[in-house]
C-alpha cells in the first residue's frame, strides 16, 4: 500500500537517503530503527513529500505522489496522517481547535464537523479535555491530541515520527497501545520511525534497520505486545538492576 | 495650569485629533499593507514555503532603504509622490503619505520578525494535513504568531506618533507641531510641558492596552 522506489534525498554534499526501495504492506506496522543520522527520519518525511526526493517515487494507496500537481498531492495528504515527537500541536488553539482544523482543510461536511472531532477525542480518551489549551496538557496527552487530530479524517496510513521519544516510559506505553489499537480496531497501516529498541519489538510486524542512508536488513517479528508499565517509581528501579549494579545511597 | 489649557483648548482638540488622523491611517496601512508585505518576507526567505531569493531580495531592499531614511528627509524626499497621489503635499491628509510609508516598512519587518518566532514543526504539521499556503499563514502561522503581531503593532504606533510630531514641516500638524509652534516658538514652556504630559499619557495607555491584549490571546 505504501511504495518507496529508489529515492534518494541529498543535502549539499551530504546524502541522507541513498536510493532505497521499500514496501509496505495494507493493515500491518511498520518500524524503521536505526542510529541519529541513519536517515529513517527523512525515509518518513519523504512518504508523504515533507521532504521531497532527488531521485525515485513515492506511491501511497496506489497514487503516485512524486508525480503529482500540488493541489492533488494536498489531496493525497489527507489520507496520509502524520504525528511527530514534538506533537506540533498549534499552543494558540484549544485542543477541540487543534483537531478541527483538520477537518476544515479536509473540507468535511461543516454539521458534522463537531462530532467527529468529539469521536476522534473519544477513541484517545481526551473528550474531557477538549476546551484545554496544549500548554495546560502533559506530553502524553499533547501526543494524543496530535493522534486524534491525524485520525480525523480517516488516513489510510499513519507516520510516526518518533513518537514517543519526548515521552517517559509509562506514558511511552500508553502512547504505543493507542497506535496498536488504531491498527487492529481501524485497521490503518501505521508507520514509526524511532530509536528505541523497545518501541519498535513491542508493536512493528516488519522492521527495516536504516544505517548511513541504506536499509540494512528487514526482518518480520511478531510483536511482543505492550507491557502495561506503570509510571511507578519501582519500574526505574527495576530498569536499572537490569543492567547496573545498584547500591542504594 | 487649567488656565493656559482652557485658553488653548480649542487647539489642543484640533491638534489631538490631528494627530489621530495621521497615526489611525498609518495603523490602517500598517495592517492592510504592512501585514501582506511582511507575510511576504517571511514566505521567501530561505527555507520557506515560497522560497524566492529575487523577491526576497527586492522587498527586502525596499524595507531597508525606507527604514534607513532620517524620516525627516523622507517626508522631503516624498512629497513629489505625495502631490501624486492626494493632490497636495501640504496639511494632514498629505501628511498621511509618508507616514504610510514608513508605517508599513516598519510593521512588516516586525511581522517577519514574529512570524519567524512560529516553530517548524507547526508549520509542517500543517502541510501533512494537505493545507495550502493561505491555510498555512491563516490557520496555523497567524495563530501561533497573534501575540507578537499585536506586541509589534504595539511598538509600532507609538512610533508612528513620535513620527507624526514632526508632520509640521509640512503642515500636517498634531499634537507635536503644537507644542513646538505654540510651546516652544512661543515661550510658552509650561504649554510645551502639558502636552508632552498628554503624550506619555497616550503612549502609556497604548502600551497598556498592546500588552494586555497580547497576553490575553497568549495561551503558549
Amino acid at each position: 500500500m505504501l511504495k518507496l522506489n529508489r529515492v534518494t534525498k541529498n543535502y549539499a554534499e551530504f546524502q541522507a537517503v541513498k536510493s532505497v526501495s521499500l514496501k509496505i504492506n495494507q493493515g500491518e506496522i511498520y518500524g524503521i530503527i536505526g542510529a541519529s543520522g541513519a536517515g529513517k527520519s527523512t525515509l518518513l518525511r519523504i512518504m508523504n513529500l515533507l521532504e521531497v526526493p532527488d531521485e525515485g517515487e513515492v506511491e501511497v494507496n496506489g497514487q503516485t505522489l512524486t508525480s503529482m500537481s500540488g493541489k492533488q498531492l494536498r489531496q493525497a495528504r489527507k489520507s496520509i496522517g502524520m504525528i511527530f515527537q514534538h506533537f506540533n500541536l498549534v499552543a494558540n488553539k484549544t485542543v477541540y481547535e487543534n483537531v478541527v482544523v483538520a477537518l476544515e482543510l479536509a473540507d468535511f461536511p461543516k454539521n458534522e464537523r463537531r462530532n467527529r472531532v468529539l469521536e476522534c477525542l473519544q477513541f484517545v480518551g481526551l473528550e474531557s479535555m477538549m476546551d484545554k489549551y496544549p500548554a495546560q496538557l502533559s506530553g502524553g496527552q499533547k501526543q494524543r491530541v496530535a493522534i486524534a487530530r491525524a485520525l480525523a479524517t480517516n488516513p489510510q496510513v499513519l507516520l510516526c515520527d518518533e513518537p514517543t521519544s519526548a515521552l517517559d516510559p509509562g506514558t511511552t506505553a500508553d502512547i504505543l497501545g493507542v497506535l496498536e489499537n488504531i491498527n487492529k480496531s481501524l485497521g490503518v497501516t501505521i508507520v514509526v520511525v524511532s530509536h528505541e529498541m523497545e518501541v519498535i519489538k513491542s508493536i512493528c510486524h516488519t522492521v527495516t534497520i536504516m544505517s548511513d542512508g541504506e536499509i540494512y536488513d528487514t526482518v518480520s517479528c511478531k510483536p511482543k505486545g505492550m507491557q502495561r508499565k506503570e509510571n511507578h517509581p519501582q519500574y526505574f528501579v527495576e530498569e536499572l538492576t537490569k543492567d547496573v549494579e545498584l547500591d542504594h545511597a | 495650569m487649567l488656565e493656559t489649557l482652557t485658553q488653548y483648548e480649542t487647539e489642543i482638540w484640533q491638534a489631538i485629533a490631528e494627530t489621530f488622523v495621521m497615526v489611525g491611517v498609518s495603523i490602517l496601512a500598517a495592517v492592510i499593507i504592512g501585514l501582506p508585505v511582511g507575510t511576504l518576507l517571511f514566505l521567501c526567505r530561505k527555507g520557506n514555503l515560497l522560497e524566492n531569493q529575487f523577491v526576497f531580495s527586492i522587498v527586502n531592499l525596499l524595507v531597508n532603504i525606507i527604514r534607513s531614511f532620517p524620516f525627516l528627509l523622507l517626508v522631503v524626499f516624498l512629497i513629489p509622490f505625495t502631490r501624486l497621489m492626494i493632490g497636495t503635499a501640504i496639511g494632514t491628509a498629505a501628511a498621511t503619505v509618508p507616514l504610510s510609508i514608513i508605517a508599513i516598512a516598519h510593521y512588516s519587518r516586525l511581522v517577519e520578525q514574529s512570524l519567524l518566532d512560529v516553530p517548524k514543526g507547526v508549520i509542517e504539521a500543517a502541510i501533512s494535513m494537505g493545507a495550502s499556503v493561505k491555510d498555512v499563514v491563516f490557520k496555523f502561522i497567524y495563530v501561533e504568531a497573534r501575540s507578537g503581531l499585536v506586541l509589534g503593532l504595539t511598538t509600532s504606533i507609538i512610533s508612528f506618533i513620535s513620527y507624526s510630531t514632526i508632520m509640521g514641516v509640512v503642515g500636517g500638524g498634531g499634537i507635536g507641531d503644537f507644542a513646538i509652534r505654540y510651546g516652544y516658538q512661543q515661550f510658552k514652556t509650561d504649554l510645551m510641558m502639558y502636552v508632552i504630559i498628554i503624550m506619555i499619557i497616550l503612549v502609556q495607555l497604548i502600551q497598556f492596552i498592546g500588552t494586555s491584549i497580547a497576553r490575553i490571546i497568549d495561551k503558549r
